[in-house]
């Protein structure tokens, strides 16, 4: 990896980084007040939602769309990289930025789980799902914003993958496999399990992907 | 490497509502060439090819040597570009801004870095999202020129600038070129600022270019011709006419092959013979192709 890509995924750490601190302090916070009770528990766990998918979506539309909309990506394509040189280190660096806040809410929410007695432990096969869909939802918002090149089309991104979110909870929550086991007091990492977390990281692969195969490749990038 | 800084064949870009056709520009080591038009003419599509930040339909484009697009990230190692279209890093400080240059370019010299912040009077600690736009232009100014890139592209710096910015931009340009192995491609529409600082002159109209030439050349060449014509007498066929506008007896010529030989031609009805100043032979120039293009 050459010293410019280096560089600009520093930056957008660099950029990020008050993000990437509210987002932390956030989740595990939101993890925090889901042990005061049932009243916590449930706003615990909307604002811990809501802070990764909000830090997600702010990330890449800030990152990239904002990049574009206030002139800045010329100054960064005038430096000595080329197109899919900078479609790679946006993808990095908004991915490692993302991550921090992922990780540090995924893990006090896992945390919870095996820690605390009131809560079941076999939650945590669920939570892995919900936490695995949360990234692929980033990569597709991410995947989205850079081959997007209108904010309407953005916005149809953001709004399809919010949707998302929503779906998962209706569709995979009752899948027999998942419900029965949720309760229980050890996880139980069974086919059901398998299967979706396939299907999240076969979504998640190709979402990263794209970029490089399509946006890396575009001839015309201002 | 003693080859041209930037040479562009036969380039050819589409979009829906313009084309930029048949493309030619050469820049040799140690030039300036003012790349002049008017709003929409293709400037800065042309500066972007060059930049690799849109590829050409069909033509070649060599910078340093390096082919454009496919060996952009080598060939924008020795280039520096400045826009007044282009924004820094909103979220970061004038003083990041630099020390992220110098992380990236070896050849970074801080002591002219710093000359420049107090020449332009700007402040390392000024968030970008703060800068006005005289101060936008100075800081990329800073950061390219502080990189002491062999080839600059500078696509209409001075536009939107304050005559005093602008006249303190222009300095530093004319002090980059005290070293020869650098050279400078310089967009605007502002004649005055190309004419002040180019040595070469290209105009470049609806996506052509209308003519390319030495600035002493366009300036020796192109003359305004005023006659006085008493009633009955006519004009002799003359060459190289580009331009007539009749006011009664008056008629006022534009030639843009000037000689000795054009005053004889005309005979004692000559009233005056001007000059022209860059800006009168780049319209002149327009609206004759425009004409000769029937547009």
């Amino acid at each position: 990896m050459n010293i410019v890509i280096r560089k600009l995924i520093a930056k957008e750490l660099y950029v990020n980084r008050w993000f990437i601190a509210g987002g932390a302090f956030s989740g595990a916070a939101s993890v925090l007040i889901a042990t005061l009770g049932k009243g916590g528990f449930n706003i615990g766990a909307l604002t811990w939602l809501t802070t990764i998918i909000a830090t997600g979506v702010m990330m890449a539309l800030y990152g990239i769309m904002n990049e574009r909309k206030e002139h800045a990506l010329q100054f960064v394509l005038s430096l000595p990289l080329s197109i899919a040189g900078y479609v790679r280190a946006k993808m990095i660096g908004l991915t490692a930025s993302f991550l921090v806040v992922w990780a540090v809410s995924c893990a006090a929410a896992l945390l919870l789980v095996f820690v605390k007695d009131s809560v079941p432990d076999g939650l945590a096969v669920y939570l892995v799902l919900l936490c695995v869909f949360m990234l692929a939802n980033f990569a597709v918002v991410l995947c989205g914003a850079m081959q997007a090149r209108t904010e309407a089309l953005n916005s149809a991104v953001i709004v399809v993958t919010n949707m998302g979110v929503s779906i998962f909870m209706f569709t995979v929550g009752p899948l027999p496999g998942i419900q029965k086991n949720m309760w229980a007091a050890t996880p139980v990492w069974n086919s059901t399990f398998w299967t979706v977390l396939g299907c999240e990281l076969a979504v998640m692969v190709l979402a990263f992907t794209l970029p490089f195969l399509l946006a890396a490749r575009r001839r015309d990038f201002l | 490497m003693n080859g041209k800084h930037i040479e562009m064949h036969g380039v050819r870009k589409n979009y829906r509502f313009f084309t930029l056709d048949d493309l030619n520009l050469e820049l040799e080591p140690g030039q300036i060439l003012g790349f002049v038009g008017p709003n929409g003419a293709g400037k800065s599509t042309t500066l972007r090819l060059v930049m690799g930040m849109i590829a050409p339909d069909a033509g070649e484009i060599r910078v340093l040597g390096h082919a454009i697009p496919a060996e952009q990230a080598i060939a924008k190692r020795d280039v520096g570009f400045v826009s007044a279209d282009m924004r820094l890093l909103p979220h970061a400080t004038l003083g990041w801004h630099m020390q992220f240059m110098k992380s990236i370019y070896p050849e970074w010299d801080g002591g002219y870095a710093t000359t420049l912040v107090k020449r332009f009077n700007l402040r390392p600690e000024q968030n970008a999202r703060s800068l006005s736009l005289g101060e936008h232009v100075k800081a990329s100014l800073l950061l390219a020129l502080a990189r002491r890139p062999r080839l600059l592209i500078l696509d209409e710096p001075t536009t939107g600038l304050d005559p005093v910015a602008r006249h303190e931009v222009i300095s530093e340009f004319m002090d980059v070129l005290r070293d020869e192995r650098r050279s400078i491609l310089f967009s605007s529409h502002n004649t005055v600022d190309v004419e002040r600082i180019s040595d070469s002159i290209t105009f470049i109209d609806r996506g052509r270019i209308v003519e390319s030439s030495n600035k002493e050349d366009f300036l020796d060449r192109w003359r305004r011709i005023q006659v006085q014509l008493p009633p009955g007498a006519m004009l002799p066929e003359l060459p190289n006419i580009v331009g007539r506008v009749t006011d009664g007896q008056f008629v006022t010529l534009t030639t843009n092959q000037y000689s000795e030989g054009m005053r004889a031609l005309v005979g004692p009805h000559v009233r005056d013979i001007q000059r022209m100043t860059l800006e009168e032979i780049f319209v002149a120039n327009v609206m004759h192709h425009r004409e000769a293009r029937g547009q």
